[in-house]
């Protein structure tokens, strides 16, 4: 049963990713990012993280991505590529290295046995988001702080970035 | 349970097409949606094997990862717009100020 | 330190004090000369009460000696600076102050209007001191501080006029004093390394030593029978070696064969300043170093061969040289060559008290002479050729009368100072000495002396006016009494050391060891013979040229015999042609290959390969990197993932 999900999910996920790198379209691009976003959130429910799968969805599928639609439209720069490609070597190179990274991981995947051991414990809801809370509040609370102060800090930067100077 | 690989390998893929996307796409638009790609090939990385060695740090780290992302979203995007209204375009070819 | 040694210290701190006030603080024309001639006459002040006081020294010990402080202090070699006041330098001290004084107080008037006064009195307050320091050093290492201070002061004086072109006879004032420095140099190495084989072989520099018999010269006795293995050359004694290497800085810096070229050059300089060289300081040393280390000669027969040789040889051909020179101080510095090898021929036959004498009443003629004849340069509004002289004595009657006894003084006729000295140098010769070679050359050398002085007093004074646009005047100013002084010790000047008398050599004995040799009458009528023959040569070259030959001078035009000698003449005037040897075998071969360094060398493999070229690669490999900073995003990125995907293959394979 997990297993087929998973095949869906992860299929779904690969298909929007693939998409949305084809798309000439960038509004569409962003869409079937929407699609992976969320096929990836699925993920994270089967492996058993339910407060990562909201937070991807709020944060990503719902701020993140409708600010990319933002921009697209607000600039109108769906289709701001031309079609010569000025650095002709750049893509195949790419590829190859892409091929090649690939390569590295499927050979670390199967020459690594380890990656296939035994799960440790067994309790099946151990990130329950109150788990993550406390974690949050206690543990993590200084990076917490810091996290909201970048989140601020940012919020000043776009603003100060988008001042009219007279 | 599925095997930690598969997930793994999925991360590994969809990280591996988000690297095309920034070496290959010519929108800035486009390459900055290949970046989230990545970082979102690494979240599941990590949610992995949280969910392996069922420890909550790696999941916290993700959701900082999360909200980081945002941030820098806001801000690449924000750096976006000003470049447009500058050059009238956002093809990541025409911006070479950097150049020695 | 005693009383005494403070006032020794006196002696070169005024002049010392002189140079400083006009190098720094002084501007103006008048206060610079006045300090300057001051210093030296307080330092000849000074010199006369130390001199008497050394005079009541008992005379085994004659000296005073002024250790200042230690100089350098290398492993066991101890140079201190230290002042040795013995009778040798006595009379040294007395000759350098003394003239310098005259020859400063005189340069007041001459250098009246020069451009930079101070800078001229400077150096030569700066030139006394260094000669003061050499005779007056304990040690050799001082010495040769002394040694290099004249050759840099002759260098910077002689290059007075630097910013002119030419001087008169067409001498380079920049070049010549440049040549007296190298020509100097080449002697300094020689003087430089006997002091290098002094310190190996005796550990010390020290003349005498504190207390005055633990120097090296001391020691030299012991150390003659050493010999030095030269390989290829054979062998050589320790001491002859030494004074081998000695006669090389002496042939410098006395001017003597084969390194005399620099001195007729060296009256690029202004006229007192050649009377300073000439007379008083500078050339002088080199005979001052021989008698100073006469035991190394005594102890090396050899060398003294050779010291006596050169100065022959060095007596005749400057002889010959001045017998063909149109320009007046030209023949002067040719006959300072000339008489300086009879110093050294003197000193080289062991007659040192002769050679000294001999330097003493030199350096009063040949500065009366160099001073008198600066004054006609000065009346002839910086006119040297004799061919558009002539008359001058109804023009310049004072003038006149001084130069003719420094003439008369310098051709040796009786009863003048140069007279008994030269008599002394040819009596020892021929009956010390009893070398016939070398007494027939310094007898010819001192005929050709009263024939070219009988000639410049004809071409100079006698006649009328042959240049009619000069008009000559004699306006002396403080130039008058300097000449006076000198005429009256010119004339008076062989008391000192008359047969019979001889407190020269008396005085110089406690140094020189030296008994008054017994005047026979065979010497007397030696040195009558000398004398008659002497003044009839000095009468005719007069006669010759204030009779006949006289029309036939005609400015720019050669000597009358010319026409007779030919290319010999020729050759005469050319000093023998030494100079041209050595512009085509060192200048011209050094300068072209330095041309070839600047012009070729340089461009090329300096600049092109080690400058522009390194440079120029800097700048390719910059280039090709960057290129690389091509500004472009997305091949940033392509190299990073390069770079990671080496890196990561590396550890997943390698690990």
């Amino acid at each position: 049963m997990e297993l087929v999900i998973f095949s869906i999910t992860a299929l779904i996920a690969v298909i929007g990713a693939v998409a949305m790198l084809t798309s000439r379209n960038a509004v569409h691009s962003a869409l079937f990012l929407l699609m992976n976003f969320g096929a990836i959130a699925v993920l994270y429910l089967l492996l058993q993280a339910p407060f990562l799968f909201a937070v991807q969805l709020i944060v990503y599928a719902g701020a993140i991505i409708v600010l990319f639609l933002f921009v697209v439209m607000l600039l109108g720069a769906e289709r701001d590529e031309d079609e010569t490609n000025p650095i002709r070597w750049q893509t195949p190179t790419a590829l190859v290295m892409a091929i090649l990274l690939i390569a590295e991981v499927v050979y670390v995947l199967i020459s690594n046995p380890q990656t296939t051991v035994a799960r440790v414990g067994n309790a099946n809801v151990f990130a329950a988001p109150t788990d993550i809370a406390r974690a949050l509040f206690t543990t993590y609370l200084l990076p917490f702080e810091i996290a909201s102060f970048v989140l601020l800090t940012a919020l000043i930067g776009v603003v100060v970035l988008h001042q009219r100077r007279s | 349970m599925l095997p930690t690989i598969f997930y793994i390998g999925l991360s590994a893929l969809l990280f591996v097409i988000g690297v095309c996307g920034v070496l290959m796409r010519r929108s800035a638009l486009m390459v900055f949606m290949s970046v989230e790609l990545m970082l979102n090939s690494a979240n599941l990385a990590l949610v992995t094997f949280a969910n392996q060695w069922k420890s909550l740090d790696a999941q916290v780290m993700v959701f900082f990862v999360i909200t980081i992302a945002a941030a820098e979203v806001a801000v690449g995007l924000a750096l976006l717009v000003m470049i447009f209204m500058r050059k009238q375009t956002t093809n990541i070819d025409s911006m070479t100020t950097l150049k020695g | 330190m005693t009383q005494l040694a403070w006032l020794l210290v006196l002696i070169p701190a005024f002049p010392l004090a002189g140079f400083l006030l006009n190098a720094f603080f002084l501007r103006g024309e008048r206060a610079t000369g006045i300090v300057a001639s001051l210093s030296i006459v307080a330092s000849f002040v000074t010199t006369l009460v130390a001199v008497t006081n050394l005079a009541a020294t008992p005379e085994e010990a004659r000296y005073i000696s002024a250790h200042l402080w230690d100089w350098l202090a290398i492993g066991k070699v101890n140079v201190s600076v230290g002042l040795w006041f013995d009778p040798l330098t006595a009379v040294m001290t007395l000759l350098i102050t003394g003239v310098g004084a005259l020859i400063h107080i005189y340069s007041i008037s001459y250098m009246h209007g020069d451009s930079r006064p101070h800078r001229y009195f400077a150096y030569l307050n700066l030139f006394v001191f260094a000669m003061l320091i050499l005779v007056m050093s304990d040690n050799l290492f001082l010495l040769f501080l002394g040694w290099e201070g004249v050759g840099l002061c002759s260098f910077l004086l002689i290059g007075h006029y630097f910013e002119r072109d030419s001087v008169a006879p067409g001498i380079v004032p920049s070049e010549a004093s440049a040549k007296a420095f190298v020509a100097n140099r080449v002697g300094d190495a020689g003087l430089l390394l006997a002091m290098m084989a002094i310190v190996s072989n005796f550990g010390t520099l020290s003349f005498f030593g504190a207390d005055g018999n633990s120097g090296f010269i001391s020691r030299l006795t012991d150390a003659s029978f050493i010999t030095v293995d030269l390989g290829l050359f054979g062998s050589i004694g320790l001491v002859s070696g030494i004074a081998m290497l000695m006669i090389l800085g002496v042939a410098g810096k006395s001017a003597q064969l084969p390194l005399y070229t620099w001195l007729p050059d060296a009256m690029a300089g202004p006229t007192p300043v050649s009377a300073l060289i000439h007379a008083a300081t500078m050339v002088t040393a080199g005979v001052y170093l021989i008698v100073r280390m006469h035991v190394a000669f005594d102890l090396a027969p050899d060398a003294a061969g050779v010291v006596t040789v050169i100065g022959a040889a060095t007596a005749l051909i400057g002889a010959t040289a001045a017998i063909t020179q149109f320009d007046i101080k030209r023949v002067l510095a040719y006959s300072t060559i000339s008489q300086l090898g009879f110093m050294v021929a003197a000193a080289g036959m062991g007659a040192y008290t002769a050679a000294i004498f001999h330097l003493l009443t030199h350096g009063l003629f040949k500065a009366l002479l160099f001073l008198g004849s600066g004054a006609i340069i000065h009346g002839m509004h910086d006119i040297q050729d004799m061919r558009r002289m002539g008359g001058l004595r109804t023009h310049m009657p004072t003038v006149y009368r001084v130069y003719l006894i420094g003439a008369l003084a310098l051709a040796g006729i009786f009863p003048l100072a140069g007279f008994w000295s030269k008599d002394e140098i040819l009596v020892h010769a021929w009956y010390g000495a009893q070398n016939v070679n070398v007494t027939v050359m310094l007898i010819f050398a001192s005929w050709l002396t009263a024939f070219y002085m009988g000639r410049q007093m004809a071409l100079t004074f006698a006649g009328s006016t042959r240049d009619h646009d000069v008009h000559p005047h004699e306006q002396l100013g403080t130039m008058k009494w300097p000449l006076y002084i000198l005429a009256v010790a010119s004339a008076l000047g062989g008391i000192i050391n008359l047969p019979g008398i001889h407190w020269l050599t008396d005085w110089l004995s406690p140094v020189l060891h030296h008994e008054a040799e017994l005047f026979t009458w065979s010497m007397g009528i030696f040195a009558a013979i000398v004398v008659i023959s002497a003044g009839a040569i000095g009468y005719l070259g007069y006669r010759l040229y204030s009779g006949e030959l006289l029309t036939q001078i005609k400015a720019g035009e050669e000597d009358p015999a010319h026409y007779y000698l030919g290319d010999i003449w020729k050759g005469f005037e050319m000093g023998w042609g030494l100079d041209y040897v050595y512009q085509r075998l060192l200048v011209r071969p050094y300068r072209t290959f330095s041309q070839f360094l600047s012009d070729v060398f340089d461009r090329q493999a300096i600049d092109g390969i080690l400058v522009e070229g390194s440079a120029g690669l800097v700048g390719k490999v910059s280039q090709a990197a960057s290129r690389a900073q091509n500004g472009n995003v997305r091949t940033y990125a392509l190299v990073f993932l390069i770079g990671v995907v080496i890196i990561v293959g590396y550890v997943v394979i390698g690990a």
